[in-house]
């Protein structure tokens, strides 16, 4: 059989033609393509609430950039505290998607009755810019703040670390592990004190929506 | 699932686009902001689907808008700022596919969302990703027009305002896109 | 109990309760030193008593013991977490909620972590609703109040937002349009008392926009 479609399921599927014209067996073909055109997703996106921060923060620095540097995606800020080159105000947790997982359970509190009563979860992204870091993981309510259970992948050259997981709804509070030893809130997020002298960051997830506040 | 953010705001009498670049450009930075709540998502959709990940168009729509920043000035229509940004955001779409070619497009695939199963059958939901995951082997510009018309579900004439190309060659580029994806679904079957 | 509480039962929430019935000792063994697990045990006693969530108690104990705290300064600050806990159930006692679940508990535990009192929880949760329950409405309220909102704009914030009648989806994107204005320049405050002036505004206004169709942005 070929492998090109008849002109005329084209027409169809370009929606300038009905199908009912179409002969018999081209009719059949033109409406299974139609079916699977159909199951599109053509649900509405929306990007991390933190994304406006990071460009913005982007923005007044070209701004105040005596001349404007080349183009690349984060500029390298003053040193912090702790030691990082450039671990930039880059950090953000990012709504990715809803899911209601089959088999797969809340991160720290896998339970089995939790997953049977399908939990409503939504994967949040975090991402640490810190270009001088040899391993940066990611501990907190939600993996009982062990830093072995989430470590991030360092993507491109830029010394963007990055992790994607699964969040029950509830407030997490979470902190990025630098090198196994520093603790470094999300330079995106909200704060707490965490009664330790320290700031946790927050993610909070809603019980009813599955939102990412 | 849509965040209403911003929605509110926009309610209210904002200035226009070009008002707002008009601003940005003689030095009031922060009114950048405005077109950044107003734009962030309106092409979200586009861009995952032309890139196959969320984490993708997000990175794709951050570097665009600060890329508009920086070439402010070259907004030669500040009215037409969503068309100009939009071409921005192709481009970067179209380097960003023509980097990775067809590499990881097969695991991006899997973060894409597929439809609700508890709503559509399951063989739905997974023609759905078998669609998903051929679209990412076409070329970006078939990918393009195939997602301007059957994802943004604009029709040929808005496909071609928006990008510059004429009607006719749009049609050649998704008739061939139709006759590619029915070879890779059926590879796939 | 009313269905949005129900609904929350059975959504993710379940877990807090089945954690309480695990083997605290069990969980901190290895993690804590052997008189903190034996502190953090007793103090799960007492919330279980007082119907209260122990998870947090545990979880604020393993983030101690991993932070490399000492253990003379791990005990009290998970004695905090269960005052808090504690308060917050009384703030939604007050607000008139007999048995308000682990979440609605946790959330205004959170809140009053973030800085709000125990009377502007039992504010905010006596102004929740079926539409917008309690928990929701805490969660909210403790993010905003984390952005640095101050207490009388975040309580007056969620409050007006809850009596507006727009739908829960206005309440859960407040902390995304504080955030959002936040970038553009404005201070937490006189963003949260902008949007509470929109949401005032609109309970004397019938909604507007309903029954429209589908946006598609790409049209003008």
């Amino acid at each position: 059989m070929s492998q090109a479609f008849d002109p005329r399921v084209k027409q169809v599927l370009d929606g300038e033609r009905p199908a009912g014209d179409l002969p018999l067996a081209l009719r059949a073909e033109a409406e299974a393509a139609q079916r699977v055109l159909a199951a599109l997703d053509r649900r509405e996106v929306s990007l991390s609430p933190q994304l406006d921060a990071r460009v913005m923060a982007a923005v007044r620095r070209r701004a105040a950039s005596p001349r404007r540097r080349a183009w690349r995606w984060f500029t390298a800020p003053s040193v912090p505290p702790w030691g990082l080159a450039a671990a930039a105000a880059a950090a953000f947790v990012a709504f990715l998607l809803l899911f209601r997982p089959a088999s797969v359970g809340s991160p720290g509190a896998a339970s089995p009755l939790a997953t049977a009563a399908g939990p409503e979860s939504v994967y949040v992204r975090f991402v640490l810019t810190a270009p001088t870091a040899q391993h940066v993981a990611l501990a907190g309510t939600f993996n009982r703040w062990d830093p072995s259970a989430t470590p991030l992948t360092r993507v491109g050259a830029e010394g963007t670390w990055m992790v994607t997981v699964p969040l029950t709804a509830g407030q997490h509070q979470y902190a990025f592990v630098v090198d196994g030893q520093r603790w470094v809130p999300d330079p995106a997020a909200p704060k707490v004190d965490d009664g330790f002298g320290r700031k946790n960051s927050v993610v909070s997830v809603t019980p009813t929506q599955g939102r990412v506040l | 699932m849509r965040v209403t953010q911003g929605d509110r705001v926009e309610r209210t009498a904002e200035p226009s686009d070009g008002a707002v670049v008009r601003a940005v450009l003689t030095g009031d930075v922060e009114q950048y902001s405005v077109l950044v709540r107003r734009y962030r998502d309106r092409y979200a959709r586009y861009a995952s689907r032309m890139l196959g990940s969320l984490d993708a168009a997000e990175d794709a729509v951050q570097d665009a808008l600060i890329r508009a920043f920086d070439q402010l000035k070259q907004c030669r229509d500040p009215d037409n700022f969503a068309g100009w940004f939009f071409l921005i955001l192709r481009n970067r779409c179209f380097a960003e596919r023509r980097r990775h070619k067809r590499v990881d497009g097969l695991e991006h695939a899997e973060e894409l969302a597929v439809p609700d199963v508890s709503l559509a059958s399951l063989e739905r939901a997974e023609q759905a990703r078998s669609l998903e995951r051929a679209l990412l082997q076409l070329t970006p510009e078939q990918r393009e027009v195939f997602v301007l018309k059957h994802v943004e579900e604009l029709s040929y004439d808005e496909i071609s305002a928006r990008v510059g190309t004429g009607v006719a060659a749009l049609k050649m580029r998704m008739h061939r896109a139709y006759d590619r994806l029915r070879e890779l679904l059926r590879e796939t079957r | 109990m009313n269905r949005a509480f129900m609904l929350l039962g059975l959504t993710a929430f379940t877990a807090p309760a089945l954690v309480a019935q695990e083997d605290v000792a069990a969980r901190l063994q290895g993690r804590v030193p052997p008189a903190v697990a034996a502190a953090v045990s007793a103090l799960i006693d007492t919330a279980r008593a007082r119907g209260l969530p122990g998870t947090p108690l545990v979880d604020k104990a393993l983030e101690g013991a991993v932070k490399g705290v000492p253990a003379e300064r791990i005990v009290p600050a998970v004695r905090t977490v269960l005052d808090q806990l504690n308060a917050s159930a009384n703030a939604l006692h007050d607000a008139g909620i007999a048995n308000p679940s682990d979440q609605a508990v946790e959330a205004g535990a959170f809140a009053i972590a973030a800085g709000m009192t125990v009377s502007d929880v039992a504010a905010i949760a006596g102004t929740a609703n079926q539409g917008h329950p309690a928990a929701v409405a805490l969660q909210v309220a403790g993010a905003l109040a984390a952005l640095g909102v101050p207490r009388p704009e975040t309580v007056g914030l969620v409050r007006a937002e809850i009596q507006s009648g727009r739908p829960l989806g206005d309440l859960v994107s407040l902390p995304g349009q504080v955030q959002a204005a936040m970038a553009g320049g404005a201070l937490p405050a006189a963003a949260a008392a902008g949007l509470e002036r929109a949401a005032a505004a609109h309970q004397t206004t019938p909604p507007r926009g309903q029954g429209k169709g589908p946006v598609n942005p790409h049209k003008p």
